[in-house]
């Protein structure tokens, strides 16, 4: 029962954070269907560094794992300079382009990861091998009974999300920048007629929103798989933007909505074994998560509000 | 150039350029890795029996390459459509290769599973399956859509995962051939090409699906062109409210778009798994499905301009293999060229937004240069 906490916490991070950078982007007025190629071409990026830099660290050495969770944020944040680039100079309609972007992610990690294993291996594989992130436990925290498992085998990365989430949150809310931002998805021109910067503000968030993605990419890489490979694209991306739907567009719920997604994979997982079912039987399992974002988008769909300028590109002349 | 491409003829012109600019990315890459890419494009025409090969196999020679070669193309070219009739709609039609899935699934385990159906028969009934298949999927989508506002790019992601594991389920619990570790052959009878047929002296597979392709290619054009749904159908895809404004039920047209997109991909899906593979990879999406929203973009949505279009991502696709054999570059390279097109593709307004400015510049100077003497005059 506390691996369902334990792992059910380990896969809503990851998420969480790509719904945060989600929610930056479509907050300032870009549509971000991007999420999914973000976070590939991010962990891909981040698990390259590490297979290079891996024979100067000792074995199992967790600077590795904080190397390249910075250069997957720094690789995606660049790779999303694209969808920036399409959607705000070039004008071009933002689910388009967030599409192109997620294929056109796909093929690039895919063929660069047998290219560079050629090259630094020699072998032709399509696997970038990770190490696995050490856990911690926190003490007294996981002699809580029932929701003791949330504290139990934490990864490090779990907390620097918590953190981050909590940075983002401030920065949106709280800040100028962040007023900013919200008034460029909601009222464009009221932010240009306040003298700010549409464009930039917006090529910022898409920034923001490709680097957070990028760090739950590498999240998913070094903690769920152990390795970089096309498979790392199973749709975790979209179930980010669906959790940010049903958040309704705010950090708080959202964080709730990823939380329920990894207690329903874990939970089904669980349920998997305990029912001792053969191993094939985990396939329906795993379904459980698209399911149930399905079945929570018919129920909670309809009432949303998205961003009022979102998916709408930036034209200073138009009133 | 910029006269080009604003004039009648934009978006042909503008598929070229992006066709222009891909091949010279590609054979700036290509280059990079320090392959000859003159080399490299030319194999990607042998692959797909465009051109001869240095050699070939016993009983295969170049017409067998071009008859695989479209067998490939039709599921390419009916998928790709797939995505054209959502797109006029303004429906994003992503979940392509889930409906292919389901539809080929479907029709391999009652028709291709079944010994007794006689060969016409069971073609007939792979067809039918096939569409019934990927309609019903695409209308539940168009449905979610409508009735609760759900995005068509989320819910055709979540059920292309659905399927995904679904199909690979059953097909991992009855239909696996131990062996291969993918669902078992379906019968010939069942198979929508004719296998082993000999035309001058080599083995060729006739595919019926170019037939099949070629005949909705034009019958979307024909809906888009002629009639009153088709025009309404781009009506809601332009400006929904409008659309409702001088009297189109959106809500039906949308769920509409979205069966007929979704039976066109059932058909591609029956075509790539009863054509093509002939078998099923359990949990795993065709990447055609994807590769198709690259020919549809190419073509600039068009019908017809997606014919051709196909032909040049599955001369990418198909030719793979036989480049990264010749070439020693990793066959994937197929896949990233077509993601570089649909890049350059998606940039066509952008293009055209440009050219549209580059001429107002230059008829502004010759205006200017006309009043030359005059604005001087006044100047003074």
């Amino acid at each position: 029962m506390e691996k369902v906490f334990t792992d059910g916490l380990s896969f809503a991070m990851p998420l969480l954070i790509m719904a945060v950078g989600a929610i930056y982007s479509e907050k300032s007025g870009v549509t971000n269907l991007a999420v999914e190629g973000f976070q590939g071409f991010g962990a891909f990026i981040g698990a390259l560094i590490a297979v290079l830099i891996m024979p100067f660290f000792p074995k199992g050495s967790q600077t590795v794992i904080y190397i390249a969770m910075a250069a997957a944020a720094v690789g995606a944040g660049l790779y999303a300079c694209l969808h920036a680039l399409l959607c705000i100079r070039f004008q071009a309609n933002q689910v388009i382009s967030g599409v192109v972007i997620n294929i056109l992610a796909v093929a690039l990690t895919t063929f660069f990861t047998s290219a560079a294993n050629k090259a630094i291996t020699g072998t032709s594989s399509n696997k970038l091998i990770l190490d696995v992130s050490a856990r911690f436990t926190v003490p007294g925290l996981q002699a809580i009974p029932w929701i003791g498992g949330f504290f139990r085998k934490m990864y490090p990365f779990e907390i620097i999300i918590m953190v981050l989430v909590l940075f983002f949150w401030y920065l949106m809310n709280k800040t100028r920048y962040g007023m900013m931002l919200r008034a460029c998805g909601e009222n464009p021109q009221a932010v240009d007629a306040a003298g700010g910067d549409v464009e930039k503000t917006r090529w910022i968030a898409v920034m923001i929103s490709g680097a957070l993605s990028g760090i739950g990419g590498i999240c998913f890489a070094y903690s769920l798989l152990a390795n970089f490979s096309p498979s790392i694209y199973l749709g975790y991306g979209y179930l980010a933007i669906a959790a940010m739907i049903f958040g309704n567009w705010k950090i708080g719920p959202t964080a709730l909505v990823c939380l329920i997604f990894g207690l329903a994979k874990s939970g089904g997982y669980q349920l998997c074994i305990a029912m001792q079912l053969p191993s094939s039987y985990s396939d329906l399992f795993l379904m459980l998560p698209y399911i149930l974002t399905l079945l929570l988008m018919v129920f909670f769909s309809a009432k949303n509000h998205p961003p009022k300028a979102a998916g709408e590109p930036w034209d200073k002349g138009r009133r | 150039m910029a006269r080009l491409l604003t004039g009648p003829r934009a978006a042909v012109w503008s598929s070229l350029t992006a066709i222009v600019m891909t091949l010279l990315t590609a054979g700036v890459l290509l280059l990079v890795m320090g392959r000859n890419p003159a080399v490299a494009f030319y194999s990607f025409l042998q692959g797909c029996g465009f051109a001869p090969k240095a050699n070939y196999g016993g009983g295969s020679g170049m017409l067998s390459d071009l008859f695989d070669f479209l067998t490939y193309l039709a599921p390419m070219l009916l998928a790709s459509l797939a995505f054209i009739v959502a797109f006029k709609a303004g429906l994003f039609n992503i979940g392509i290769a889930g409906q292919m899935l389901a539809a080929g699934f479907l029709a391999t385990v009652l028709a291709g599973y079944n010994k007794t159906l006689p060969s016409p028969a069971a073609k007939l009934i792979v067809v039918v399956i096939g569409i019934a298949a990927g309609g019903l999927v695409g209308a539940f989508v168009g449905y979610l859509k409508y009735r609760f506002n759900i995005h068509e790019v989320v819910s055709t992601i979540m059920i292309n995962y659905i399927i995904s594991y679904l199909t690979g389920f059953f097909i991992n619990n009855n239909y696996v051939d131990m062996m291969t570790r993918t669902s078992r052959v379906c019968s010939p009878a069942a198979r929508l090409c004719l296998t082993n047929v000999q035309i001058g002296g080599v083995n060729c597979k006739i595919p019926f699906g170019m037939l099949i392709a070629l005949a909705a290619a034009f019958a979307v054009h024909f809906l888009f062109s002629r009639t009153t749904v088709g025009f309404e159908l781009k009506a809601v895809g332009r400006n929904a409210h409008c659309a409702q404004y001088f009297g189109v039920r959106v809500g039906r047209r949308l769920v509409l778009a979205m069966a007929l997109s979704g039976m066109l991909a059932g058909l591609a899906g029956v075509n790539y798994y009863l054509g093509y593979t002939n078998t099923i990879i359990p949990k795993t999406l065709a990447a055609m499905g994807y590769d198709s929203i690259s020919v549809a973009l190419l073509g600039s949505a068009s019908p017809i301009g997606a014919i051709f279009a196909a032909v040049i991502v599955s001369i990418f696709q198909q030719g793979a293999n036989y480049m990264s054999s010749m070439v020693g570059v990793a066959k994937e390279i197929a896949s990233l060229i077509t993601g570089i097109l649909l890049l350059y593709a998606s940039c066509g307004t952008y293009m055209k937004i440009r050219a549209e400015r580059v001429l107002q510049r230059a008829a502004d100077r010759t205006r200017d240069a006309g009043q030359g003497g005059s604005g001087q005059r006044e100047e003074a």
